[in-house]
């Protein structure tokens, strides 16, 4: 009955919350791949300045970006709830650090609502749409889009 | 037929046959110096048949129809019915480029557009001296009779000329025409495919021969014995004794005739025989010993007889060896040596082995905090073993260099004809091994510089003659190893470059200013060559002039941690002189430090190491020079660039080091707060976010665990000085 269900209707969106400057937001589970607790984070020189730097993840080597900065929001000192999330995008393993990373939830991906008017100037682009959630509002990122535009300089190399 | 690209055959196809194009390519321009080797013809006209061959079997038609009437003229050359000419040449070698279009067409899984009718009408036109030679009817018209025959039938068959096998095969064919299938089917592909890769034995061949006796005996079981098989091949072989002496343009005419009735297979049966002769060696075998009789005269002879096609690529059209070519020099049977692996999967190894070497770097610095003894000896002995796994496995990915250099002669060639110069190429330590990466990436600019030489370099004829020289020019190519290091020169003995004009030239472009130009030496000036935007050739040609490109080469050879060097005398020629390291993947660093940060300096760039003493520092036009051996470079502190300026805040374990780097024809110095030492590394790219940061080359993982920058010191100080 219920696996019927699921194939009737669009298989319900999972969703890794966190929380930045009080405010809750989603990304898709499928695109996480693990939840790291602080680590050690090797500044670039140069780099742009939401990218915080890069971290040595069991051998391969992960740039860091820093969600408040991308964001726009004001920076803040890391706390003990501080985690970076390690996101797969593009074939390309990034990690997002954020205040704290709360829970996985079911979203229905028809109740996510698009919303024109939610986010500021730097974060619009990348909302897909906003849920309300057990009486609380989780802004839903695109992480394709948040990563895909930030790629500069050249790419291919030797 | 469409092109599928998954098909294992086709891939296959396209690997050997790229490779005998890139032979053919070499071998034709070879052929243009000694028109009289007749091994090299033989093996000319044998990777065009080969490449036809194989395209048969894939009913790619404008590939069969284009190598076929190459080969048809390669015969009545090799049959001293024709005679080489560089406008001949000419034709080949766009034939050449013609199947190098198609080849690109069959990548992208398109069916290869037929050649342009011009060049199909250069092939007939080549044909035609032949009636001076031979009666008309005997040499010209079979081929055009194949003309008609092959656009009537539109399927690929090859008119197949070898010899008489044909008329008997058709007859055969005839007979079964009702068991026939149009096509070959799929398992007679797999056999054939199978047997093309493991013919040393003998029971494998036994698959081949089913497609034959399929059709005469509508006996399709797997099993066919030896004797069956050999009792097959005398059918197919036997009879064509008497009649086959004559070479391919001698077919009798009414064996096209018979074609147009019976030969709507997309392979004869003649290819097959062909296929089977390569397979099985000539000299084996009932019925191909009178297979080998007959074909000897048109055959260039069983010189892969017995190996496998690989094996046979790489031995046959190798013009270097004759002995490999003469008929009778049966090979004896090779068990193969060689795989071919994926690179993506050597890629894996080298990346898992750079792992590795880190674990291992790692452990040596752990294994200070170990008193036993055993520790230490596990661990230097993993340490050996490492290093040892990484040269093995850095010689699997080694390719000669001849790889790019192979390219070269036709490059040459064409250049100095269409500028009517005459230049002569010579190439030296064509076997110097070098990382796969590697020698792709150098190709390009190789051969950028390979024709500035030959455009900038050599002088016309009478400007040589006049200059007191002979009047071909000589260009040298040559590679060798140096520790770990790749050296590769090209030197021409032309004009040589004249600083003065360099000099003019880069003022008058207002790319530098008069008194900066001034005070270059004469090496500096020869490194102007490399700007972008600077061209000192009056006329712009299709060759070199446009100012575009050298800098790329010098930015590429930099990307692979090389230098290039130039150096020239005015009227006597000019050297570049290219330095890489051996592999890419694994870098000699030196372990800087800042503030508490890890930053890895590559080897190659690091002249000198000493302390800091402030009495060597002196302010020169509000830049800082430290003093060292009688000269004042510029002095940078790398924590000004690196550490957004931040100054030292925590004391000072020791005196900050200078690092003493060259860039080029430049000695700078840079402040570090400490050297650790030496440390191979591998290199980790940064991830696309950061990728061209300029000053940086990548990341690594130290020994300890941490992360460090390995920084791009031509770009650093590109960037920031």
């Amino acid at each position: 009955m219920s696996g019927q269900q699921a194939i009737a209707t669009p298989a319900s969106l999972q969703c890794v919350t966190f929380s930045l400057q009080n405010e809750n937001y989603g990304i898709d589970v499928m695109q996480v791949q693990e939840v790291l607790r602080q680590i050690e984070v090797a500044p670039v020189p140069g780099a742009p300045s939401f990218v915080t730097g890069i971290i040595n993840l069991r051998g391969n080597i992960v740039s860091v970006i820093d969600a408040r900065a991308r964001f726009g929001l004001p920076s803040a000192e890391a706390t003990s709830l501080t985690r970076t999330i390690v996101i797969e995008v593009h074939q390309q393993i990034i990690g997002i650090v954020v205040d704290s990373v709360a829970e996985v939830i079911d979203v229905n991906p028809s109740d996510i609502e698009v919303t024109t008017n939610v986010g500021n100037d730097e974060t619009s682009p990348y909302i897909t749409g906003t849920v309300n959630s057990d009486d609380q509002l989780l802004v839903m990122i695109d992480l394709n889009k948040l990563i895909g535009d930030v790629e500069i300089g050249v790419t291919g190399g030797i | 037929m469409s092109v599928d690209l998954n098909d294992e055959i086709m891939q296959d196809f396209l690997v050997e046959a790229g490779e005998i194009l890139e032979l053919l390519n070499e071998q034709l321009v070879d052929l243009e110096q000694s028109p009289e080797d007749n091994d090299l013809l033989n093996s000319v006209f044998r990777g065009f048949h080969t490449i036809k061959g194989g395209a048969g079997f894939l009913s790619l038609t404008s590939l069969v129809e284009i190598c076929h009437k190459s080969e048809d003229i390669f015969d009545l050359l090799r049959n001293g019915k024709l005679a080489l000419s560089a406008q001949m040449m000419d034709v080949f070698l766009q034939v050449l480029d013609e199947v190098d279009r198609m080849f690109a067409q069959i990548h992208e899984a398109v069916d290869p557009d037929p050649a342009p009718a011009e060049l199909d009408q250069m092939l007939l036109d080549m044909q035609s001296p032949t009636t001076e030679v031979e009666a008309t009817g005997a040499a010209t018209a079979p081929t055009k009779v194949n003309e008609t025959v092959l656009d009537a039938v539109s399927a690929a068959t090859p008119a197949e000329q070898e010899n008489n096998t044909e008329v008997l095969l058709e007859a055969a064919e005839m007979e079964s025409t009702d068991s026939m299938a149009e096509d070959i089917s799929d398992e007679e592909f797999g056999a054939l495919l199978e047997t093309l890769n493991q013919s040393k034995s003998e029971p494998k061949v036994d698959n081949v021969g089913q497609t034959k006796p399929q059709s005469i005996t509508n006996d399709a079981s797997d099993e066919i014995t030896d004797e069956e098989f050999e009792a097959m091949l005398d059918v197919l072989h036997g009879k064509d004794k008497g009649p086959a002496t004559g070479p391919s343009s001698q077919v009798p005419i009414e064996s096209d005739n018979k074609r147009d009735h019976t030969d709507k297979n997309l392979i004869s049966d003649a290819e097959f025989d062909d296929v089977l002769d390569q397979i099985h060696g000539k000299g084996k075998g009932p019925g191909s010993t009178d297979n080998a009789e007959s074909v000897s005269a048109a055959k260039p002879g069983p010189t892969a007889s017995g190996s496998g096609t690989d094996k046979k690529v790489a031995v046959a059209p190798k013009p270097a060896t004759p002995g490999s070519a003469t008929p009778d020099s049966a090979k004896p049977v090779k068990t193969e040596t060689s795989v071919r692996v994926d690179t993506a999967r050597l890629d894996q190894i080298m990346n898992l082995v750079g792992e590795l070497v880190l674990a291992r770097n790692r452990l040596n610095t752990l294994k200070e905090g170990f008193t036993d003894v055993r520790v230490h000896q596990a661990i230097s002995n993993l340490d050996s073993v490492t290093g040892d796994l990484q040269s093995a496995v850095m010689k699997t990915r080694m390719q000669p260099i001849k790889k790019v250099f192979g390219r070269f002669p036709r490059v040459i060639r064409d250049l100095a004809r269409s500028l009517n110069k005459e230049v002569n190429l010579m190439m030296e330590g064509e076997d110097t091994d070098l990382d796969k990466n590697l020698v792709e990436a150098l190709a390009d600019p190789l051969i950028h510089l390979v024709r500035n030489s030959v455009d900038h370099g050599v002088e016309l004829p009478a400007q040589r003659v006049a200059a007191g020289k002979p009047g071909a020019g000589n260009v040298v190519l040559a590679a060798r190893q140096e520790g770990d290091n790749i050296h590769l020169s090209i030197s021409d003995d032309g004009a040589g470059m004249d600083p003065e004009v360099l000099r003019n030239k880069v003022v008058e472009k207002g790319l530098m200013d008069h008194e900066t130009a001034s005070r270059l030496d004469d090496k500096g000036c020869f490194d102007l060559i490399f700007l972008p935007g600077l061209s000192t050739k009056q006329a712009i040609s299709d060759v070199s002039g446009r100012g575009v490109g050298l800098d790329v080469v010098k930015t590429t050879i930099t990307q692979l941690n090389g230098t290039v060097e130039i150096d020239s005398v005015i009227g006597k020629g000019t050297t570049l002189n290219i330095k890489v390291p051996l592999t890419l993947a694994i870098l000699p660093t030196l372990m800087v430090k800042l503030g508490n940060r890890k930053y890895a300096l590559p080897l190659s760039n690091v002249g000198e190491i000493f302390e800091l003493n402030s009495k060597q520092v002196s302010v020169i036009d509000g830049r800082e020079v430290i003093l060292n051996r009688g000269k004042a470079p510029p002095l940078f502190h790398l924590r000004k660039w690196l550490l957004n300026g931040s100054e030292e805040t925590e004391p000072r374990a020791q005196e900050p080091q200078v690092i003493m780097v060259r860039v080029a024809s430049n000695l700078v110095g840079l402040v570090v707060d400490q050297v650790i030492g030496q440390e191979e590394v591998m290199i980790k790219p940064l991830g696309s976010m950061l990728q061209g940061l300029p000053g940086l080359a990548g990341s690594t993982i130290t020994g300890d665990g941490n992360i460090a920058i390995i920084l791009d010191v031509p770009g650093l100080l590109q960037c920031h000085a």
